[in-house]
């Protein structure tokens, strides 16, 4: 249980980095205004969907595939089904890279095309030189889900008991965790890229005003900006906070479903006390609920307290 | 074939879709801007964190029902696993804002907090419509969670103990009745929303009145597809 | 060095376009086209025991139709994005496919793989679209407001339907429930149809989005994800052991993989030509 709350860490740390390189949902929508303003911009404008629902596209077509090549390779390893899962795995995730690549251009050549008018162009050596650093980091992020959805949909065999397993198949795990990795990382990291590293030249410390939509930070430190620079800035405070969020969750989700276990006394043998499992679990669960929303009032307590009100124009 | 049980599948199905249009009413959301700091609520669209939050109450929920039959264990445990989910997200991102971005939890619709009292205005950074998540979205994001959660485990109960759907069915089809109520209740709050308090949510009936509509008729879809398939 | 976007090259591009497409006029191709690929699509759903790459081409001409009926509504701004319209309708699909396997018996002739009863889900879920549509539109109710939602939404909810039920008769081979269940609901493949179908109707206007998109740059990314599907789903036929024997998914594999690379090609280079340059470096206009 504790390696999956540690893939699902850097599941989630990766999603966020690649969703700042290839620019995707919410703060795509300042990189595809800014041609509107006519500030015209070296960025990779990637506008697939929103990112739950690209995510859940790419680890449901890795764990498709490689559920594919488990079926064809499991029965030559009857002993060690980890064997076939060391080869199937990588391969699956290889083939969603690629197809995730080729939505990604499409994307942004789509896009750039249909801002004629505001005269933005496709500068290629942005095209060509992002499309590696965005499936290298997918890659990343969709190997770790899909591992989390193979030991899930297999935690009973693993561990020779197969009443434990989850019902659910392993491409339908993996679209489940694919759309709640998406949209933890479109609701946290996103602010990180969004309200600090797009406006990197307005004041720290004020939420961004209508007025400057659009105007994004086009300069870098050195020469013009594009993704690179950002992901290196993101991945040092946006990126582990989006892992820490995702990590979070999925540990407190099966501690709380072990504890119920335990509690009812379901656990050493599986026959008994159902119930009382599922009650132990809601009920450590609304303690959970309970002690979140008390620390929000304190946070915000806090948080208030230290900044005090709004100074300046 | 037992008309009661048909008529407690329909109902089920309404009651579902129902309390998936309400909990996506309650959820913050603050859209695109609100990634940009400019909208409170969390960044991103209503479309895509609530179904986040039906598919992770959905998950716990499967897990529950393979060791129990109760309608109100596995519903709760969806709801829980769904409450959860919402939680740990706004307060990371609450998080984020605070030290990445340096800007506090304050809401722009009301000028003052309705749970804690605290004031709002004088802290809230002109030109803006709020950002971060303050106290009062917080705990509307928490009970649309619940709502959301509990609508959505209660479907997929339903499909699989009173139609003996396979839990693979059964999952996508909750999913996919899901879906259309929460996209309809997207199009009534048109983008972005902060949760009970804010003026948009006294239009919640009429989405009501639609969501009414669609359950039923998938409703009784989902009947007709019991009988054919000889689960009744 | 800058590509200059000669006026030839553009011209060239638009009067090939056109040729590709029947000869229509632009108003009236919307609904011909609808018609069209609707018929073809209704009638490949109801013969279960063709080949695969015919009910490959009637999956494109589908996804295709659910593809402009998006875009026609999201052309008024909907608010809130142009993905929820495009899982709206794959969740209508999936409702509408349920309806149409429950009523599978009548009428059907198993022997010969014809199940023409799947088009009554194809109708329910229209009307279930149109209704939806009506109280999303309606001034009492949710007051959308956009033209045609209406009609769009019953739409979306036929297109959803033939196409998810086109991708389980290619998995499957028939359209019996026990089979559907079996070989594509519990093996996971479910996911994957929901999610690259919601893909195929959104993503080519999602991608394509600004002011100067254009309907035929549109069609080609749509045409060019239907290849995808066909290439993963003959993979998916080709190792469960379906269909007609082992060519058959491995045909689909290939149809798909020229589908798919012919139309990519043609998007990019439409891509590169239509825009404003296409440069292979170079510095942005400062302002003050």
């Amino acid at each position: 249980m504790l390696v999956i709350a540690f893939l699902a860490f850097i599941a989630c740390t990766f999603e966020d980095i690649e969703s700042d390189i290839g620019s995707q949902s919410n703060p795509n929508s300042q990189v595809q205004l800014a041609a509107q303003v006519g500030q015209v911009h070296r960025f990779f404008n990637k506008a697939i969907s929103g990112e739950p629902l690209s995510n859940a596209m790419y680890c449901a077509v890795a764990g498709t595939i490689a559920w594919m090549f488990l079926l064809k390779l499991e029965p030559l390893v009857p002993d060690a089904p980890w064997k076939a899962a060391v080869v199937a795995i990588p391969l699956g995730v290889a083939g969603a890279a690629l197809i995730h690549m080729i939505f990604a251009t499409t994307a942004h050549c789509g896009r750039t095309a249909a801002q004629k008018r505001f005269s933005q162009p496709i500068y290629l050596d942005v095209f060509y030189g992002h499309l590696l650093p965005i499936a290298t980091h997918g890659f990343m992020t969709t190997f770790c889900i899909t591992s989390i959805a193979y030991i899930q949909s297999n935690v009973g065999t693993l561990s020779g008991n197969p009443a434990l397993n989850h019902p659910f198949a392993l491409p339908l795990l993996g679209f489940i965790w694919g759309i709640t990795v998406g949209s933890i990382g479109s609701s946290t990291g996103d602010v990180h890229y969004g309200t600090e590293r797009e406006f990197q030249d307005r004041p720290f410390g004020e939420g961004k005003r209508v007025v400057y939509h659009g105007k994004i930070t086009r300069y870098a430190e050195c020469g013009i900006r594009t993704q690179k620079d950002i992901a290196s800035f993101c991945a040092k405070f946006g990126g582990p906070c989006t892992g820490m969020t995702f990590g979070l969750i999925i540990l407190f989700e099966n501690w709380r479903t072990l504890v119920g276990m335990m509690l009812g006394g379901f656990l050493p043998n599986l026959t008994m006390g159902g119930d009382m499992a599922a009650i132990g679990g809601i009920v450590v669960g609304l303690l959970i609920v309970a002690a979140f929303v008390v620390g929000n009032v304190i946070f915000v307590r806090w948080v208030r307290a230290k900044c005090g009100p709004f100074v300046g124009v | 074939m037992d008309p009661i049980i048909a008529i407690f599948i329909v109902v089920y199905v309404v009651i579902g879709g129902l309390l998936a249009s309400l909990g996506a009413h309650l959820l913050p959301v603050g859209g695109a801007p609100a990634a940009m700091g400019t909208a409170t609520g969390i960044a991103t669209g209503t479309v895509q964190i609530m179904l986040g939050a039906a598919l992770t109450g959905l998950f716990t929920a499967a897990n529950v029902a393979t060791f129990t039959d109760s309608l109100w264990l596995v519903a709760l445990s969806g709801a829980v696993g769904a409450t959860i989910m919402i939680c740990v997200v706004m307060f990371m991102a609450n998080i984020l804002y605070a030290f990445g971005c340096g800007v506090l939890p304050i809401s722009g619709r009301v000028d003052v907090d309705p749970v804690t009292k605290e004031s709002q205005k004088e802290y809230k950074t002109p030109q803006t419509d709020g950002h971060g998540v303050p106290n009062v979205v917080f705990v509307s994001g928490t009970m649309g969670g619940f709502f959301g959660g509990f609508g959505g485990a209660l479907m997929y109960w339903t499909l699989l103990n009173y139609s003996k759907f396979t839990p693979g069915t059964a999952a996508i089809a909750a999913l996919s009745i899901f879906v259309a109520n929460a996209i309809l209740a997207a199009y009534n709050i048109r983008g972005t929303i902060e949760g009970f308090h804010d003026p948009k949510f006294k239009r919640l009936p009429k989405a009501l009145i639609a969501s009414l509509a669609v359950s039923l008729l998938a409703g009784i879809v989902v009947v007709l597809a019991t009988i054919g398939l000889g689960g009744l | 060095m800058t590509v200059t976007p000669a006026a030839v090259e553009e011209e060239e591009e638009e009067a090939v376009a056109p040729k590709k497409r029947l000869s229509f006029k632009y108003p009236f191709e919307e609904t011909e086209m609808a018609i069209i690929l609707g018929v073809i699509a209704a009638i490949v759903v109801i013969f279960t025991g063709l080949p695969a790459v015919i009910k490959g081409i009637g999956l494109v001409c589908a996804i295709l139709w659910g593809n402009d009926s998006v875009r026609k509504t999201s052309k008024y701004g909907l608010g809130t994005g142009v993905p929820s319209i495009g899982v709206l309708g794959t969740g209508y699909g999936f409702i509408g496919a349920l309806m149409g396997l429950a009523v599978i018996e009548y009428g059907a002739i198993p022997r010969l793989g014809i199940y023409p009863a799947a088009l009554i889900g194809a109708i329910v879920m229209g009307v279930i679209g149109l209704v939806s549509g009506y109280f999303g539109n309606d001034e009492k109710y949710i007051a959308m407001k956009i033209p045609h939602l209406i009609r769009a939404m019953g739409e979306l909810g036929i297109a959803g339907t033939l196409a998810v039920l086109l991708q389980f008769s290619i998995i499957t081979g028939t359209l019996e429930f026990g089979e559907v269940v079996t070989w594509v609901f519990e093996t996971g493949v479910a996911a994957f149809i929901f999610i690259f179908t919601a893909m195929g109707m959104f993503h080519p206007y999602n991608a394509c989005l600004g002011p100067d998109e254009q309907r035929e740059r549109t069609r080609m990314v749509s045409i060019e994800i239907s290849g995808l599907i066909c290439i993963i789903l003959g993979a998916a036929m080709f190792v469960l052991g379906r269909g007609l024997g082992a060519w058959d998914g491995i045909s689909l594999i290939i149809f798909g993989l020229i589908v798919w690379a012919y139309f990519y090609v043609k998007f990019i280079r439409a891509c590169m030509n239509e825009c404003y340059a296409t440069v292979g470096t170079g510095m942005i206009t400062t302002l003050d």
